[in-house]
């Protein structure tokens, strides 16, 4: 129909999710890599019995790259 | 409905509502405890089925040039969802899913009004199958969708390789993994589902709570006017909540169609 002419913007290389989409993006990124990596430290606590210090390197870790996440897929417009 | 009435204004409704509320009595069988094969929930959710199949089959029935008032309104709720859902967040290709989206958020946007229609008042998506079986659907579509257009292989790449210098990829790929295959469909789920049940519980407690007020104490009684006074600003608030959620399931099961379909990242 009449407005089916807007400029074709999918697929692209610079793609990314808009408006909303890209702030549930970013944060069940920031979210995910806690909860990943928290679960990873925890598992690592259990096997070496040591008293939670690997769940909480691992929670820092997993924000860190949940913030590298972030920067690289959501935050460079090419 | 008098009875109901009386017996809210008697005082046999429990007052601080719970989850048992939320499990009506079984209609087929009449009454039947613990048989929830067919219930008013399950009556709603084949209620909003047939509304929506006859509204679009009968508007589009006798499509004319210039459109009557019925096929206007089927054309403005098609339109909004294609225009300003599909279109806008997956681009040109994205006109080939507008009719799911359109569907899908028609059948959201009708089963959480059943929330504040008098006589319905609960919303099936209250219950966690309906959001779940929904975004298990959303979730095997856009799976499909880039599992098509990329092939195996390249998709889970594109999926789970950002970019990113390769020492850091062992840290980031657990966390793609996690939130692309599992959040979503969990969050999709979850969000709606949450958000009805919440609704469904302010209401109950504010309605309830006035009851409740009437029949503690003479000087407690005239509160429970403020406290259906609100119930009356909720349910306003709960409208908002119902066409926010429709929209918001509809866009981010538009935005993982749209992922699926990018190229590279």
């Amino acid at each position: 129909m009449a407005d089916d002419q807007k400029p074709p913007s999918a697929g692209g290389p610079g793609d990314v999710p808009s408006g909303a989409g890209q702030g549930w993006t970013a944060l069940s990124y920031l979210i995910a890599g806690m909860l990943v990596w928290g679960f990873i430290g925890w598992l690592v606590d259990r096997w070496l019995d040591t008293s939670g210090i690997a769940t909480g390197i691992g929670i820092v870790l997993g924000m860190a790259g949940g913030i590298v996440l972030v920067i690289r897929k959501l935050g460079t417009p090419e | 409905m008098f009875g109901q009435v009386n017996v809210l204004a008697q005082g046999q409704a429990n007052f601080p509502p719970s989850v048992e509320d939320f499990y009506l009595p079984s209609i087929a069988p009449w009454g039947a405890h613990n048989s929830y094969w067919f219930t008013k929930i399950t009556f709603m959710v084949w209620l909003a089925v047939g509304i929506l199949i006859l509204f679009f089959l009968l508007s589009y029935r006798n499509p004319q040039l210039v459109p009557t008032k019925k096929q206007w309104f089927a054309e403005s709720i098609y339109g909004f969802v294609r225009n300003n859902i599909a279109v806008d967040m997956i681009g040109h290709q994205g006109v080939r899913f507008a009719p799911y989206f359109t569907t899908l958020f028609c059948f959201v946007l009708l089963t959480n009004f059943f929330a504040i229609v008098p006589f319905f008042q609960i919303s099936p998506n209250s219950h966690i199958a309906f959001p779940a079986f929904l975004a298990i659907i959303s979730y095997l579509l856009f799976n499909y969708v880039g599992i098509k257009k990329h092939g195996f292989g390249k998709y889970f790449k594109n999926a789970l390789i950002p970019p990113a210098p390769w020492y850091i990829l062992p840290l980031l790929i657990p966390i793609e993994a996690f939130s692309t295959f599992l959040v979503r469909p969990f969050s999709l789920a979850v969000r709606l589902f949450a958000n009805m049940f919440a609704g469904h519980m302010l209401l109950l407690v504010f309605t309830l709570g006035g009851f409740a007020m009437l029949n503690a104490t003479a000087l407690l009684a005239p509160v429970s006017v403020l406290s259906w006074v609100m119930t009356i600003a909720l349910t306003f608030l709960e409208f908002l909540v119902i066409c926010l959620q429709a929209y918001v399931f509809t866009v981010l099961t538009a935005s993982y169609v749209q992922g699926a379909l990018a190229e590279e990242h």
